[in-house]
């Protein structure tokens, strides 16, 4: 057994100390979903919170790899020695944050936390706001050209000094969004999280004493690099690998966008993304903060260690990061941002694709690129504008031991119901199902995307949508196919059909119209013949896999009803089984760059 | 239903465990109370349940025609739930949404990792989900009529497939249940022996994945609690018990047998309701109305917060993996026992639970195969247990409990065994302190400002170190800990509750149309208290709202005092909840509900004779590690603790079901009804 107690750290103390982390970080999330008044934080839940030592260095945080240096853009621009009990900053500007928020709608907000006089530590909430101006409501656009059409910017700026609140700053704010009640209930709920967690630090200062505490932080980072540095030796051999991903498209007729990726690991672990393409004219550009790909390699060698906390040791997987400046993981200001997810979650794609090609296979494979679209208009015939942002599900990526999962969007991100888009919005939700055959088919199968219809009710609205995956699925790996689906139609069942190009804005609808929108599945892993028929016969009567699939696919065939497996038709079709690679995205390949 | 006949003056409470059944019986003149435990029969519960009462009427010297009442607190559904056991059932759902269940929320859990997490099955599979046309919109207004073919063909599809337990939930049938009922008639002429819930009956409440879930959980636990609960009822006829049959149910109040068959989801909590529902009695009993209640069996640990005698209510529960969000005792349920086993993690953590050793093979002291050191484990090992149990029935082994401690945490830790025993009680209960927080701290309330009432086996035990950690000053042990559960029965009243969506926004609150509704709910409540057969006397109706601020995702629940009054209330319940209130912001008012209460009688209390010498009741001394400091501790059966026995710590005190332990600096003092009430000195 390797565990030993680190020097100075008493291990009842770093239990304890976790335990009352854990415990403020929930207390937190539940004020913020609680009081916050967008739906896209109350009932979508966009928004984190995190704790931090003295140096800005994460204790706690969530399991998702979309942020890093949360802290320094406002060390930078307050010293810590000026910081006050009572102080909280504020700040969304992604170019001076370096990628710490990588598009202008995160509003993130800081508050020191002082024991026994010193600065201890600071409490965190990140919350995304539904609208801070912009081109179009909701304030992200494909259509958008530069970030200042994306929203207000704020830089790291001191919104409370010792408890006296910036009046001033906070109408500036509030005057630019087009819906101003809603970004005032935000900013409250996001504010009163963080004293929260400022209180709950400071109890747990003057509980346990500042100097146990802060042993017990180094402890509890120590326990999760621990685990995260020796996953990696045991996983990745040294050796130079690499991989390459793509980004459909950037919304105003540019791509595909490369993601080249190169993983060097000998006595140092270096990631090098220069070779990447150039940043994009439309707003796919992702600023990669290198804790991003760390913290992918981090959450996954973390994934069976639930013990430990994500924190700041979940970085140690690599030990360098580069990027090119002026390439799409690196854009140049004021280069737009809106639509970063897309490229951040094919980042995540082509990290684990490294590892994949380490491990001749032993990964998961590609999940889809959660689906986003935008329905603003005017609501009645008073002229109540209305914005729907409705977050859609897409499948994740199989792995060497389940299915990927079907129909999920993102860690604690929840959809809007059906019963709430009645109540709440000019439409109509007409369908919500899984979307057969999305997921990659496999040993084990990629997850299913779903599909989702409504109905117009407004006079008149625009559509603004991003799906992306359509032309570049997400891959399958050790014989899994890549997953499918992806598309958006306007009246899909009626003569005035028409199809929405996957990433765009500027779509008219109106009342009566029908918008259906397709989303897509993750890769399988492992060769579809090898998955056991019963499963695929229940995947069948399920609605996630067809009947011609079942057979063109899995090699399975069914009686004529449908209900039950003919066994000697699926040996016959499985003896015609085709030699599968590494990896397949259309056709099978041995690699992918 | 309160019988006149004084012939009929005992009742009797059973509470089924999984490993013994316990039945309390308890003559309401005098007070006296007879407890009886019997091995559960785990095949049929009814047998322990009926021998549990015969030992009891045995000691009792009477015979069942005294047995007025017939309290029980049941776990027949949670287990179905749980152990995902229940019947195989089907769902009728509005077009469009066959996989409403399969995409839930559509999230993966905030606590999960999304590389790790697996997707629970859901316990109707898509294939036994039936879509049928026909749509109604928010209001309830009908847009497209319901296919009654399609209601008519799902039912045979069914029919065929064998299955009897049907669940129905439609978009919007909150607002307006027309289409479900219809479709019950549909199918119920199809299929006259089917079981069939409509959501608009089960939960009236908007969002759509909840309430459908909570329906088939309602036809998915209905078969086996609808089979037990006739068999019970059954077997107490031919066994010539004249009261009738009344269970517990997760909100707190006890419901008909055919209640409770028609509505088995609303005993999901049924065990743990009647817990805190003995707490709030005995804490009221001595002079404590607010409570923090805290029952510590071997494997978990279940926490109320209890405010002037009334323990917290939530409609956001959950059951296993689903949630149920009816009206429930806000309970907080964590993996921590005496059972629960520590461990150190590959990275050197040291965690405690949420893994038990359970029953068997038990704590590695129990002798029965454990070698996983438990927290039992821990307590023998520092003193804080004696080495016999249960009368002396069980012995413990000292040495099998130090030897797992050393070499399972002491060794790898570089500890020696006391610390590491040490630490893992700080670690477990530093998890019960968390908890605790949740139901206090996470609530508003201060838990300093509550007494501490611990029961459950090992409840006492770990009561006095969780009040220190959390400054709560006074601690109220009761006489019996160990059957709390069944004690709450017997003192429990009918309840029920009756709600519906009804989004009023400002500024024009439809103050007629709430009446309106609120009319229809009492009706609904009368109704149900008529056919509970309870007297005008003793039935209570009371209104309550579900309010939120314009924009907002959650509502808080307060008592309706008119519009202004009620939004008043809400304002203040926000900032107490959240730290703030938003006086500048617009209220909307969702969903409104009625709350019906048939009081029952209640018992004289026992009234304990007065207290001999203390010395009489000592009966060892053993070193006891309080934090490091080995003293000296008198050891006393509390059983022969009279009214006015003063205790001093530190002390042990040991009974048949439970060993409560009193640091130095803690003293106390039983009183006339036998709880010991203990006190910080300093």
């Amino acid at each position: 057994m390797s565990a030993r107690p680190r020097p100075g750290a008493d291990p009842i103390a770093t239990q304890l100390v976790k335990g009352a982390l854990r415990s403020a970080q929930l207390e937190m999330e539940t004020l913020l979903a609680r009081t916050a008044m967008s739906a896209f934080i109350r009932e979508k839940k966009d928004f984190f919170v995190a704790l931090f030592g003295p140096a800005g260095e994460m204790v706690v945080g969530t399991s998702i790899p979309i942020f890093g240096g949360m802290i320094e853009p406002v060390l930078e621009h307050y010293p810590r020695a000026e910081m006050q009990p009572g102080d909280l900053y504020w700040y969304n500007d992604c170019y001076a944050s370096k990628g710490a928020v990588s598009h202008s709608p995160d509003q993130v907000f800081i508050a020191p936390v002082f024991a026994e006089g010193q600065l201890s530590g600071f409490a965190l909430s990140w919350a995304h706001f539904n609208d801070i101006g912009g081109l179009r409501p909701g304030s992200l656009s494909p259509d958008a050209t530069d970030i200042f059409q994306e929203g207000i910017i704020v830089p790291p700026i001191r919104l409370v000094r010792a408890g006296e609140t910036n009046q001033d700053a906070l109408r500036v704010f509030v005057r630019n969004s087009r819906f101003p009640h809603m970004v005032t209930g935000d900013i409250r709920a996001a504010t009163a999280a963080v004293r929260l967690g400022e209180r709950r630090l400071g109890e747990m200062f003057a509980r346990f004493g500042r100097a146990s505490v802060l042993e017990a932080f180094a402890a509890l980072i120590a326990e999760t690099r621990g685990v995260v540095a020796r996953r990696m030796r045991d996983t990745v051999p040294p050796g130079r690998y690499a991989f390459a991903e793509a980004v459909d498209s950037d919304g105003q007729g540019h791509g595909p966008f490369a993601i080249r990726m190169a993983l060097e690991v000998g006595n140092r672990a270096v990631l090098d993304a220069s070779a990447s393409d150039d940043q994009a004219p439309g707003p796919i550009n992702f600023i990669m903060h290198p804790d991003v790909p760390k913290l992918v390699l981090g959450i996954y060698f973390l994934s069976d260690e639930p013990s430990a906390l994500l924190n700041h040791g979940a970085l140690a997987a690599l030990d360098e990061v580069k990027t090119r400046p002026g390439s799409l993981l690196a854009p140049r200001f004021p280069a737009p941002l809106g639509q970063r997810g897309m490229t951040l979650m094919r980042t995540s794609a082509a990290c684990l694709g490294l590892l994949a090609v380490a491990t001749g296979g032993k990964a998961v494979a590609s999940g889809n690129v959660y689906v986003i679209y935008y329905l603003r208009g005017i609501a009645d015939a008073a002229g109540t504008r209305f914005l729907l942002t409705d977050g859609i599900a897409v499948g994740y990526g199989a792995r060497a031991f389940a299915d990927g999962i079907d129909a999920v969007y993102l860690v604690a991100n929840e959809n809007y119901p059906a019963e709430f888009m009645d109540l709440s919005y000019p439409v109509r939700l007409l369908r919500y199902a899984i979307n057969p055959d999305s997921g990659g088919p496999g040993r084990w199968r990629g997850g299913c995307g779903v599909i989702r219809e409504i109905e117009v009710l407004a006079e008149e609205a625009m559509l603004s949508i991003r799906i992306d995956g359509v032309t570049n699925p997400p891959w399958g790996v050790g014989g899994g196919l890549n997953g499918r689906g992806g598309r958006c139609t306007v009246n899909p069942d009626r003569p005035d059909r028409r199809e929405v190009a996957p990433v765009s804005d500027g779509t008219v609808v109106r009342r009566g119209d029908v918008v259906r929108i397709e989303t897509g599945g993750g890769g399988g892993f492992g060769h579809p013949f090898e998955r056991e028929p019963a499963r695929v016969l229940a995947d069948v009567l399920g609605g996630f896999v067809s009947v011609e699939s079942a057979r063109a696919d899995y090699g399975v065939a069914l009686t004529k009803d449908g209900s039950a497996i003919d066994a000697a038709a699926t040996a016959a079709l499985r003896r015609t089984r085709t030699p599968a690679a590494l990896f397949h995205r259309k056709v099978y390949r041995e690699r992918m760059e | 239903m309160p019988s006149p006949d004084p012939s009929r003056s005992a009742a009797v409470a059973i509470d089924v465990g999984g490993t013994f059944t316990d039945v309390t019986l308890l003559d309401r003149n005098s007070g006296r109370v007879w407890n009886a435990k019997t091995p559960s029969t785990p095949d049929d519960p009814s047998r322990a349940f009926m021998d549990g009462i015969d030992q009891a009427l045995a000691l009792a010297g009477i015979g069942p025609e005294a047995l007025g009442h017939v309290f029980h607190g049941t776990t027949v559904a949670t287990n179905l739930i749980l152990e995902g056991k229940g019947a195989e059932a089907a769902l009728l759902t509005t077009a469009g949404f066959r996989h409403v269940l399969e995409i839930g929320r559509h999230d993966i859990p905030r606590k999960a990792n999304m590389y790790s997490w697996i997707k629970p099955k859901r316990p109707v599979p898509p294939e036994r989900i039936h879509e049928i046309a026909g749509r109604l919109d928010a209001d309830g207004k009908e847009i497209q009529p319901l296919d009654e073919a399609a209601v008519r063909a799902a039912a045979r599809a069914i029919a065929k497939q064998g299955i009897r337990a049907i669940a129905i939930c439609f978009l919007h049938s909150y607002a307006n249940p027309a289409h479900e009922r219809r479709a019950r008639e549909l199918v119920r002429a199809e299929l006259p022996d089917a079981l069939v819930s409509i959501s608009a009956e089960v939960l009236p409440v908007f969002r759509e994945y909840e309430r459908s879930m909570a329906t088939i959980l309602n036809v998915y636990v209905m078969p086996a609690v609808s089979t037990y609960v006739a068999r019970l009822s059954d077997r107490l006829k031919a066994r010539g018990v004249p009261g009738p049959l009344l269970l517990m149910k997760s909100n707190g109040g006890v419901a008909s047998a055919a209640t409770a068959r028609r509505e088995p989801v609303q005993t999901a909590l049924s065990g743990p309701a009647a817990g805190a529902m003995g707490a709030a009695h005995i804490g009221a009993l001595s002079g404590h109305r607010n409570l923090i209640s805290i029952d510590i069996g071997g494997t978990s640990a279940d926490i109320c917060l209890i405010q002037d005698g009334q323990p917290g209510a939530t409609v956001e529960g959950r059951v296993g993996e689903w949630p149920l969000t009816l009206p429930m005792v806000d309970i907080v349920t964590i993996g921590a026992g005496g059972g629960s086993i520590a461990r150190v993690t590959e990275a050197g953590a040291l965690t405690v639970g949420p893994h038990s050793a359970g029953a068997v093979p038990g704590p590695a002291c129990y002798g029965r195969g454990g070698i996983e050191p438990t927290v039992t484990d821990a307590n023998l090992l520092l003193g804080r247990l004696t080495p016999k149990l249960l009368d002396g029935r069980l012995t413990l082994d000292r040495e099998a409990s130090k030897r797992a401690v050393a070499d399972k945490i002491a060794k790898p830790l570089g500890l020696d065994p006391a610390a590491a025993a040490r630490g893992m009680l700080s670690i477990i209960d530093n998890n019960m302190v968390g908890a605790i927080r949740v139901v206090s701290v996470e609530r508003g309330h201060d838990p300093r400002d509550f007494a501490l009432l611990p029961f459950g086996g090992a409840g006492p035990l770990h009561a006095t170190a969780l009040a220190r950690l959390l400054g709560v000053r006074t601690i109220v042990v009761p006489a019996a800990p160990g059957v709390l559960s069944a004690l709450g029965l017997l003192v429990s009243n009918l309840k029920s509750e009756f709600a519906r969506t009804y989004l009023q926004r400002p500024p024009d609150y439809d103050r007629a149309g709430m009446e309106a509704v609120y009319t229809d709910l009492e009706r609904a409540a009368r109704e149900w208290l008529a056919e509970e057969a309870v007297p005008e006397s003793g039935r209570a109706i009371a209104r309550m709202a579900a309010l939120r601020y314009v924009h907002q995702g959650f509502e808080l629940t307060v008592p309706w005092s008119g519009v202004e009054g009620t939004i008043e209330a809400f304002h203040r319940l926000h900032e107490r909840l959240y730290t703030f209130a938003q006086p500048d912001t617009p209220v909307e008012i969702v969903t409104l509900r009625v709350t019906a209460t048939g009081s029952l009688p209640r018992p004289a209390p026992l009234e304990l004779p007065k207290a001999g010498p203390i010395d009489a009741a000592r009966i060892d001394r053993q070193k006891v590690d309080f934090d490091g400091q080995p003293i000296e501790t008198p050891v006393y059966d509390r059983n022969r603790l009279g009214a006015g026995a003063r205790i001093k710590g530190p002390a042990i005190l040991v009974q048949l079901d439970t060993t409560t332990l009193v640091y130095p600096g803690q003293e106390g003092e039983v009183d006339r009804h036998g709880c010991l009430v203990l006190r910080e000195t300093a």
